[in-house]
């Protein structure tokens, strides 16, 4: 597979005159589940082997994807990338560079203690049912439970035109759990989700008992909610909503390429954006976590890359080529979701870093305001314009916890929400989640509770 | 890389569909998928990339004592991959559970003949063809308005067949072609930056306008520069095509499947003949409409398509059923078992869910508002609540309607509320229909929406 793919590189840059060329062979088995209430829908296994190839010719890019290891095919794919490139190089006004880097030779493997090809099928569907057994006897007024399960397991190869050749093995389980509670005209919906790259033992720790637990009792409690108020209020935002605020509301705006876009980081960097408290990380390396990778799909070692530093912006997430526009080194964010897509610059483990409060100190000066504990989907845009939904909140008053909202959400400018974060708290956790950017990529992100003194809360109905 | 022939996809299928019920499978049922697409992307302005994707695969499912089992394989010129793949799925089959309400594949049923679904002209297009077209968008836009930045785009020319073979004598063949092109831009000036603004236009047939698509991407961008903030109370909306797309995806078009109203979680569940929307609002899934982005002759599972009355002048008249939630209730399917590719089993999705028009211009919808939003698209339609259809977004880009006219843009506005109960508020709608994914609708119109500014 190596000689036969080096070939096709050689061909590029000998036939073709490629600047740089890359190819990414991709060897998958996956295994999927669905549960509905507490029948299986079908029991799914799947292969996807292919080659992406991904060329720069004359200062544009082309790219090929065939689902085939065949010699012919594949050397039809460079030729057609090769073409493609040269077709997109005609109208070009600045031919693209990227960093070069030194040829890298490694193999990576993984060592569950449990791995998911060896775990019979039929312990897969066992696990999966009891989580969505124990959704169901949770309560009567839990309607229905969905719950997915994905296991993906393989090998990659990536070589390019610098003489890198890599393998890397690649281990993910996931599963996510829905469920609905209804009692007469209110209808509530939880939703969690289980992800690790370590091995079939996450569900030794996630049990589907805790899982099970945690979905159904949202989806019940949510049933006495009321609605919010709508406004602006303080609030302290829980772990899981923290995370997807960091991601979402800046992550996004901190990948370079959205940043060259006219996010509103662009003129921002080494400038002050948040207050003195936020220090934020995208974190490749944190082991077993659902967001982590060696080395990324252009043969880039993933790291620890900071992003703000004490309220100041010190950092982006970078590709090969956005780094040559900005002058540094690529941080290792070019992730494909598989051989059928070009990298493209995503997240991996985005947090922000734990500091000193309690819970109970970040609340107690809180007269009225809102604690927001797990979120339902984020969304930002360039601008900086931000909304996270909210699965599970509660109204503060006068420092203490109290009832449970419903279907709320928050929005805001990102950096103005971030000049108003207060206090960070001493605590810390990290959820597995998958995003979307029209590649899915499996990401963590967290951080610890965090007071912001003031955003904007949309009510319900 | 030329396209399978028929003979060839349909020959796939039945071997392995045979092969399955050689291997012990009560019944067998094979889906044959190929997609070849080629694009050009914009990037920052400039044209820097083109892409040539092959993607081709089969996926069988076969069923054991109601047991269901699926597996797929991306490699399909190897006659022993496919007998293997056949061999998980029959193993998958026996690994999982009796399902007691299943009763069986789905018979066979004569096709439909669908119109406006295949363009020649579309495979024959060369990388070439679509670079002309994305730099005729693009210098479109930058002509427009010089304060506006193209992001991102592109255009894109696909050839899609499936094949769809089962051990009921079902066996069909359907191919088509879309092309599309987009842009998105934002527009600066002096520190402001506008939200993303986003224009496509997608078409089965060879006949986009990617000089519109430029024009209409930078028009939006540049008008919505000098956003200012409006205040929160209940507020007369026109949602534009996105808007109502990104709303009713999450909500409406959860609450119409058949399976989610079995399994308890539609608001729509016991209310077929019940007013469900305002008298002016009447919506068909329609999965023979002629040059429909989701028009086929037959679904996921070799069911024909066909066009179903959902809502009709407020009232509900019923749901969209796969062959397995029909049977439950011992109904015909309605088409709309979904498949993404050879990647899955069949599931419940609309076709093209039409959402009929008005009389009016969208300039005389406008004109005849005092005091209003007009919402083009909004931010975070998928956190809204699909059990309930309680929904919380901000809506970006929008407009201020005073007097009848366009006022100002308008920053961080909150849209908050339940979808159901929205339907039942929309007093008016435009005549300008157009397709956005499953959507096929005009611009609305909806008292009342709770808006929260500041």
């Amino acid at each position: 597979m190596r000689d036969l793919l080096s070939r096709v590189l050689e061909e590029a840059v000998q036939k073709f005159g490629a600047e740089y060329a890359e190819a990414r062979a991709q060897n998958i088995s996956k295994t999927m589940l669905t549960v509905k209430e507490e029948k299986i829908e079908a029991a799914k296994e799947g292969i996807e082997n292919g080659v992406a190839l991904r060329v720069l010719v004359s200062g544009a890019w082309g790219f090929a994807s065939v689902g085939s290891f065949e010699a012919e095919m594949l050397r039809d794919a460079i030729s057609q990338a090769c073409k493609m490139a040269k077709a997109a190089s005609e109208k070009l006004k600045n031919p693209i560079k990227i960093v070069r880097g030194k040829a890298i030779e490694d193999r990576v493997t993984v060592k569950p203690k449990k791995n998911p090809s060896e775990v019979p099928i039929e312990d897969k569907v066992k696990t999966m049912l009891e989580i969505a057994k124990t959704v169901l006897k949770f309560d009567g007024r839990v309607k229905s439970c969905t719950v997915d399960y994905l296991d993906l397991v393989g090998t990659s190869l990536f070589l390019n035109s610098e003489g890198t050749y890599i393998e890397q093995d690649k281990l993910y389980v996931w599963s996510r759990v829905l469920a609905t509670a209804r009692e007469n005209d209110i209808y509530t919906f939880s939703r969690e989700e289980v992800g690790s790259t370590a091995g079939y033992e996450i569900f030794d720790v996630e049990t589907p008992q805790k899982v099970g637990e945690m979905v159904a009792k949202r989806a019940v409690n949510q049933l006495k909610a009321k609605t919010p108020k709508g406004g602006t209020f303080p609030a302290v935002l829980g772990p899981n909503v923290v995370g997807v605020f960091v991601h979402e509301a800046f992550g996004h705006l901190a990948e370079a390429d959205l940043t060259l876009s006219g996010s509103v980081l662009m003129d921002k960097l080494g400038e002050k954006v948040a207050s003195d408290v936020v220090t934020i990380y995208d974190d490749g390396t944190i082991e077993g976590a659902f967001g982590s990778y060696k080395y990324d799909d252009e043969g880039i070692p993933a790291q620890k890359t900071l992003l703000v530093k004490d309220g100041v912006v010190v950092g982006l997430m970078h590709n090969r080529e956005t780094a040559q526009k900005f002058n540094v080194q690529p941080t290792g964010n070019a992730r494909a979701e598989d051989f059928r897509v070009e990298p493209i610059i995503r997240m991996r483990n985005t947090f922000m870093a734990p500091r000193d409060y309690t819970f109970e100190e970040l609340a107690e000066d809180i007269k009225f305001g809102y604690y927001f504990k797990s979120f339902r989907g984020g969304q930002a845009n360039l601008d900086g314009t931000f909304q996270v939904g909210i699965q599970e909140g509660y109204e503060i008053v006068k420092g203490e916890v109290g009832e449970p909202v419903r279907n709320a959400s928050i929005s805001g400018n990102t950096l103005e929400t971030l000049h108003k974060v207060d206090a960070v708290g001493k605590d810390f956790e990290l959820w597995p989640g998958r995003c979307g950017k029209g590649q899915t990529a499996f990401v963590c992100d967290g951080g610890p509770h965090v007071r912001v003194w003031e955003v904007l809360v949309g009510g319900g109905a | 890389m030329a396209a399978l022939k028929e003979e060839e996809v349909l020959s796939l299928a039945e071997f392995a569909a045979k092969s399955a019920l050689k291997k012990g499978a009560d019944e067998a049922e094979a889906f044959a998928y190929e997609g070849l697409t080629t694009t050009v992307a914009i990037e920052r302005g400039q044209i820097a990339k083109s892409s040539r994707i092959v993607d081709r695969g089969l996926g069988i499912r076969t069923i054991v004592n109601k047991a269901v089992g699926f597996s797929y394989t991306n490699i399909l010129t190897d006659k022993a991959a496919i007998e293997k793949t056949v061999s998980k799925a029959v193993k998958s089959a026996r690994a999982s559970k009796p399902d007691k309400d299943w009763q069986g594949l789905p018979s066979k049923k004569p096709f439909p003949e669908v119109k406006g679904g295949f363009d020649k002209a579309i495979c024959e297009l060369s990388p070439d063809d679509l670079v002309k077209a994305a730099s005729v968008m693009l210098e479109a836009c930058e002509k427009t308005d010089k304060r506006v930045f193209p992001i991102e785009g592109g255009v894109g020319a696909s050839y899609l067949s499936r094949a769809v073979v089962n051990s009921n004598g079902v066996a069909g063949f359907d191919h088509g072609t879309i092309i599309e092109c987009s842009l998105a831009t934002v527009a600066q000036e002096s520190g402001e930056v506008t939200p993303v603004c986003f224009e496509f236009n997608a078409e089965r047939l060879y006949k986009i306008d990617p000089e519109w698509v430029g024009v209409e991407a930078a028009k939006q961008a540049a008008s919505a520069l000098k956003a200012k903030r409006v205040e929160t109370k209940p507020t007369k909306v026109v949602l534009a095509h996105f808007a109502l797309q990104q709303l009713l995806y999450y909500t409406l078009m959860e609450a119409i499947k058949a399976d989610c109203v079995q399994r308890n979680q539609s608001a729509l569940q016991g209310k077929v003949g019940e007013k469900v929307a305002s008298e002016i609002v009447t919506i068909h899934d329609d999965g023979l409409m002629n040059e429909g982005l989701r028009t086929w002759k037959f679904d996921g599972e070799g069911v024909p398509q066909q066009k179903t009355v959902i809502i009709e002048k407020g009232t509900l008249r019923g749901f969209i059923y796969d062959s397995y939630t029909a049977k439950k209730e011992r109904k015909e399917s309605t088409g709309n078992a979904f498949r993404a590719g050879y990647l899955s089993t069949p599931r419940i999705e609309a076709t093209n869910l039409r959402f009929a028009p008005g009389k009016k211009t969208p300039e005389e919808l406008v004109g005849e508002i005092d005091e209003g939003l007009l919402v083009y698209s909004v931010q975070g339609a998928h956190s809204s609540n699909p059990a309930s259809g309680e929904f919380s977004v901000v809506a970006t880009p929008a407009w201020k309607i005073k007097n009848g006219k366009i006022a100002h843009a308008v920053k961080g506005a909150m849209l908050a509320g339940n979808i159901f109960e929205a339907l039942k508020n929309v007093s008016a709608l435009a005549n300008n229909e157009r397709k956005i994914g499953q959507l096929v609708a005009p611009w609305i119109v909806v008292e009342n929406v709770k808006v929260i500014g500041k």
